[in-house]
């Protein structure tokens, strides 16, 4: 106790030391006894009670009593509905938007273009989408204009009635060509290629060299979408004060504060987000979409406005999965150790940026797989394409190198005559193993649970 | 316009909806009965599942005369103040759902399944459940749900 209030007088004087602006820096209450922070650590492989026990949620009775209020099952008085429209064409210069006809229809009461958005710009990481196209469309499902009416249906029929010029441009669809240096380019000045990462571990050439084989493949995977079951949607209205209340089936309320402040131009205060229980995220519901819409929508009526994606939006629309060519290249000695691996990622970007820069960082380290070598090198490149924007899904690009290098691994062993299952025991991280990136890894209980799978599933017995 | 009039979780209920709506649009608009969800709108993920006459629907895809002078039963008409189906305290205690957008269709799925079949095996289950889309996955656990489900209505029957 003694030593405790000893350790208080001498922090205390410390603090007094400090230049002003440095004070500037700590919290403006220093807390009265230097507070240690324990950090739990838990104990390596231990098994915690939760594990094999059923665990109930908390929300889990107002789900099956269907009282849950996912945002379309809200209602305010006096709520507009509000559709975009899509481009449909991959990449065009918008020449004319003519919208006088549906502003004319008798229930339409707002027509929104994306030349009414204060900054018409968005992103995670890089501001490169637009809200709704204003001068260009960068792919099929961008949004160009969008209707809010008293119904769904009037304002369904409404976008029939909006009438886009469009000059076509042309468009890129396959990432290989548009790294090319005459393809044209998807945000022009700016090059096809917005993000590029590279990892070396050792000396490759001194890898190969010593290798007995080199094998060579290219993995391919596809465009995946998440499809939760409650497609995007968002509810804006506007209080007296001026302050904009979204609610939203976004998953990451704060980044999208900040992203709806950004386009509306309002100081972040003024933006209010309330996230409900989400339908299904994995994902695809990490940034804003259609909730700058809403906001102006309401804005120019003075009435809350909803606006839910239909199914076919969440196909074009909304963020997928990146579809990933991976060229493989891995020397191996005669047993089956692998000496050095090259690896060459081309992630179709989509027409945005999104989390493209997390998923190309986290492909790009995965990509060497879980074995220990000597010798690597990840090169990774995102490429923009006139396509639907590839963004956030489950595991930001490991599951696609993980089918290339454990299909690979597969076609290694075939052809050294090494049993799949023992080829990899052979290279797998163990405990203290160091990734291709520098990082010593604990708790590595690959072999553990390849050998305990192989016993459970009869490996052996099997492949007599 | 057209009126509809029909027994809504027993009671009897009309409205007026213009004719191109449909089941679950009146049943979420008219009614304020949300428990039914519009997930696809063509039918496919059986999130709009609901009971007409004890036959499960996709209220999507049924327009809302349709069910004139027929009975209707939603998900809200399943339960009592006192009392849950044994289907949703099953799905409870199993913790069947996940973000529960699906629950609810594939709730009413089940309580048609055990209304029409008490002991139905696991590809019974499964055959009905074959309607209804969950991307949480959690098949698994509703499938062992209806099971413990079906065990107490039938042990209900019994006594």
């Amino acid at each position: 106790m003694n030593d405790k209030l000893r350790v208080t007088e001498k922090e205390l004087t410390q603090e007094a030391l400090r230049d002003p602006t440095e004070a500037l820096r700590v919290p403006v209450v220093t807390p009265p006894v230097p507070y240690p922070i324990e950090t739990l650590v838990p104990e390596v492989r231990q098994q915690t009670p939760a594990v094999g026990q059923r665990a109930t949620r908390p929300d889990g009775r107002l789900h099956g009593l269907g009282q849950t209020r996912y945002i379309d099952d809200l209602t305010f008085p006096g709520m507009l509905h509000a559709k975009i429209k899509r481009a449909g064409i991959a990449s065009a210069l918008i020449k004319r938007i003519d919208t006088s006809e549906a502003e004319a229809m008798p229930g339409v009461m707002a027509v929104l273009t994306g030349r009414e958005i204060p900054v018409n710009s968005f992103g995670p990481s890089l501001q490169d989408q637009p809200v709704l196209c204003d001068e260009r469309v960068f792919h099929a499902g961008d949004g160009v204009a969008a209707v809010a009416a008293v119904t769904e249906q009037i304002a369904l029929e409404a976008l029939e009635k909006i009438k886009v010029e469009y000059e076509p441009l042309p468009a890129v669809l396959d990432p290989l060509e548009a790294m090319k240096d005459d393809a044209p380019k998807v945000h022009p000045p700016a090059s096809n290629i917005y993000s590029h990462k590279i990892i070396k571990k050792g000396d490759l050439e001194k890898g190969f060299a010593e290798s007995d084989h080199i094998f060579e493949a290219r993995f391919s995977t596809q465009m995946v979408e998440h499809v939760p079951l409650e497609p995007h949607a968002s509810i804006g209205m506007w209080d007296s004060n001026g302050r904009l209340t979204v609610y939203s089936s976004l998953g990451r309320i704060t980044l999208g504060r900040t992203d709806i402040a950004r386009t509306l131009r309002l100081p972040i205060n003024r933006v209010h987000v309330v996230a409900t229980i989400v339908g299904g995220n994995f994902g695809g519901k990490n940034e804003i979409t259609q909730e700058p819409v809403v906001a102006l929508l309401a804005k120019k009526t003075g009435r809350p406005v909803k606006a839910v994606y239909s199914r076919g939006e969440e196909f074009t629309s909304s963020t997928t999965r990146h579809p990933i060519i991976m060229d493989y290249k891995t020397g191996v000695s005669r047993d089956g150790r692998i000496l050095a691996r090259q690896v060459k990622l081309y992630l179709d970007g989509g027409a945005y940026c999104s989390w493209s820069e997390t998923t190309l960082g986290k492909a790009c380290i995965l990509s060497p797989g879980p074995y220990n070598i000597e010798n690597v090198e990840a090169e990774a490149f995102v490429i923009y394409t006139n396509k639907t924007v590839t963004g956030a899904m489950r595991g930001f690009g490991a599951p696609q190198v993980c089918f290339a290098y454990e299909s690979h691994m597969d076609d290694i062993a075939k052809a050294l005559g090494i049993d799949p299952l023992e080829i990899r025991l052979r290279n797998a991280f163990s405990e203290g193993s160091i990734s291709p990136t520098g990082q010593v890894l604990h708790s590595v209980v690959v072999r553990e649970s390849l050998e305990r799978a192989a016993e459970r599933y009869g490996w052996q017995e099997s492949q007599s | 316009m057209t009126e509809v009039k029909m027994k809504l979780n027993g009671e009897t209920r009309s409205a007026s909806v213009p004719p191109e709506t449909t089941l679950l649009k009146m049943l979420r608009e008219s009614f304020n009965l949300t428990g039914a969800k519009l997930g696809c709108d063509v039918g496919d993920c059986g999130a709009c599942t609901v009971l007409v006459d004890g036959m499960s629907v996709n209220a999507c895809l049924m327009l809302a005369n349709q069910v004139d002078g027929r009975e209707v039963l939603t998900i809200e008409g399943l339960a009592t103040v006192e009392y849950l189906h044994p289907v949703q305290e099953a799905f409870e205690t199993f913790a069947s759902l996940q973000c529960g957008f699906c629950g609810p269709g594939v709730i009413m799925s089940a309580k048609a399944l055990l209304d029409e079949n008490p002991d139905p095996t696991i590809p019974e289950i499964r055959d009905a459940l074959s309607g209804n889309l969950c991307r949480c996955t959690g098949y698994t656990k509703m499938i062992e749900a209806i099971q413990d489900a079906a065990r107490i209505l039938r042990a209900k029957e019994h006594a």
